[in-house]
């Protein structure tokens, strides 16, 4: 029994540091970078990975109890949103930006594509 | 009887003067205005002199930092002054800590018998599990209704300054929008498959928290933001026609009419008997239930439908000045 709680600690704290060295990495890159779409690219990283293995943790450590459940669905809704929300930015930085060619490879028919949505 | 003119006379008369002023033959004017020749632009050297030393001197004295002396000076005097004050102030700061009393000490001003009766009576004279709510929705309600109308009138204030009443031309509010949101994505098929699945669990959430108010923590305000969030994201995937068909300006203005007056009468209600030591009739049922604590759930839903359409007219009128 004793073993089980050790592992459980040792698994769970394992879990919530690389989630929070996930972090780290995250606002490192928002503040590093110049281009909106890199910087976007560090933040929703660590809103899916970084709280993800995070809340992993957490449950974890909380051990099986209805709380458990309840972290479960937070990891459920900010996968469903999070990616979402990048996906938003990055196609309005792609419609709005004219210079895109100087940040980033871009094949030669997208432009087409774009205008028509 | 019309008597025939001459071609000369007939050149000088108006008629013939109109005709060609019209098609531009002649220049009415000419010849008789007063036309100025100007003067050819001769630089005056003492001036352009006296501009150059005043500009001269501007340089030396204020913007050529590197080699300013009273600059240098008093650049060295501010930083020391800077961290003189920063440590005289947090110096101060700490000796004014020092005197408080230690925290959980049982002789602070804090704990006096208002916070002893909340805590004691809270839940006997209220009915609610949640302590903060029977605060400020039995103790304090005059004070939260009164929070409530803030937000409408701030709302009010907002259509006022932002509503866009033209419904043709130019500067209509479509017209306008378009122009506005000409390079958002639009009808983005993933945001809408999303919002499909999230809004109904937003909106469940929202009202979960309003009418846990009394029983955890939560409440009106918190849940009522929750659904206006809910509101701002369907808006967000399917737009202004399709958040028409149950949410336009009619129903904002009838929700928030019927529960501020709900608000009103209930609680006038309430202070009438109160004040005059009757009572009230309105059963505080066994707390921990849902339907329990007598005014404070209806008074909940009420603060949260009102929160909810503040929100959500809130970003319409900024992105719209309309519904």
């Amino acid at each position: 029994m004793r073993l089980i709680e050790w592992a459980q600690f040792i698994v769970g704290t394992g879990l919530l540091i690389t989630g929070l060295g996930i972090f780290f990495i995250q606002l490192l890159g928002v503040f590093k970078f110049k281009y909106i779409l890199n910087r976007m690219h560090a933040a929703a990283m660590g809103d899916t990975l970084g709280i993800g293995i995070s809340l992993v943790g957490l449950m974890i450590l909380t051990g099986f109890n209805f709380t458990t459940l309840k972290m479960g669905l937070i990891i459920v809704f900010l996968w469903l949103a999070s990616p979402v929300s990048s996906h938003l930015i990055a196609r309005l930085e792609v419609t709005t930006n004219e210079h895109l060619k100087e940040f980033c490879e871009l094949p030669e028919d997208t432009k087409e594509e774009e205008e028509q949505c | 009887m019309s008597k025939p003119i001459s071609e000369e006379e007939y050149r000088k008369g108006m008629a013939n003067r109109l005709k060609q002023w019209i098609l531009g033959e002649e220049d009415p004017l000419l010849g008789n205005m007063e036309i100025q020749q100007q003067n050819e632009y001769v630089p005056n050297q003492k001036m352009l002199r006296r501009h150059k030393k005043d500009r001269d001197r501007v340089v030396r004295d204020v913007l050529d930092t590197e080699h300013n002396k009273h600059y240098k000076r008093f650049f060295r005097f501010y930083k020391i002054a800077a961290v003189v004050s920063c440590v005289a102030l947090i110096l101060i700061l700490l000796v004014a800590v020092s005197y408080l009393p230690p925290v959980g000490s049982a002789d602070k001003p804090v704990n006096n018998e208002v916070s002893a009766k909340y805590i004691e009576d809270g839940m006997q004279e209220t009915g609610a599990v949640n302590i903060v709510t029977g605060m400020i929705l039995d103790y304090r309600a005059f004070d939260t209704f009164g929070e409530s109308n803030v937000l409408f009138i701030a709302t009010c204030t907002v259509l006022i300054m932002l509503r866009n009443d033209r419904k043709k031309g130019k500067h209509s509010a479509e017209a306008e929008e378009k122009r506005d949101s000409y390079y958002e994505p639009k009808a983005d098929s993933i945001l809408q498959k999303i919002t499909f699945v999230l809004f109904p669990i937003i909106v469940i959430y929202g009202i979960y928290v309003i009418l846990n108010g009394h029983l955890s923590p939560g409440g009106g305000f918190s849940g009522g933001a929750i659904i206006g969030a809910g509101l701002i994201l369907y808006l967000n995937a399917f737009g202004f026609e399709k958040i028409g068909r149950f949410f336009t300006e009619k129903t904002h203005k009838w929700i928030s009419f019927a529960a501020l007056t709900f608000y009103c009468l209930a609680k006038s209600y309430s202070f009438y008997t109160g004040a005059h030591h009757l009572e009230s009739g309105i059963p505080l049922g066994t707390p921990g239930d849902i339907i329990s604590s007598g005014l404070i759930l209806p008074l909940n839903i009420c603060v949260g439908l009102v929160v909810a359409c503040t929100m959500y007219s809130f970003y319409a009128l900024f992105r719209k000045g309309g519904y």
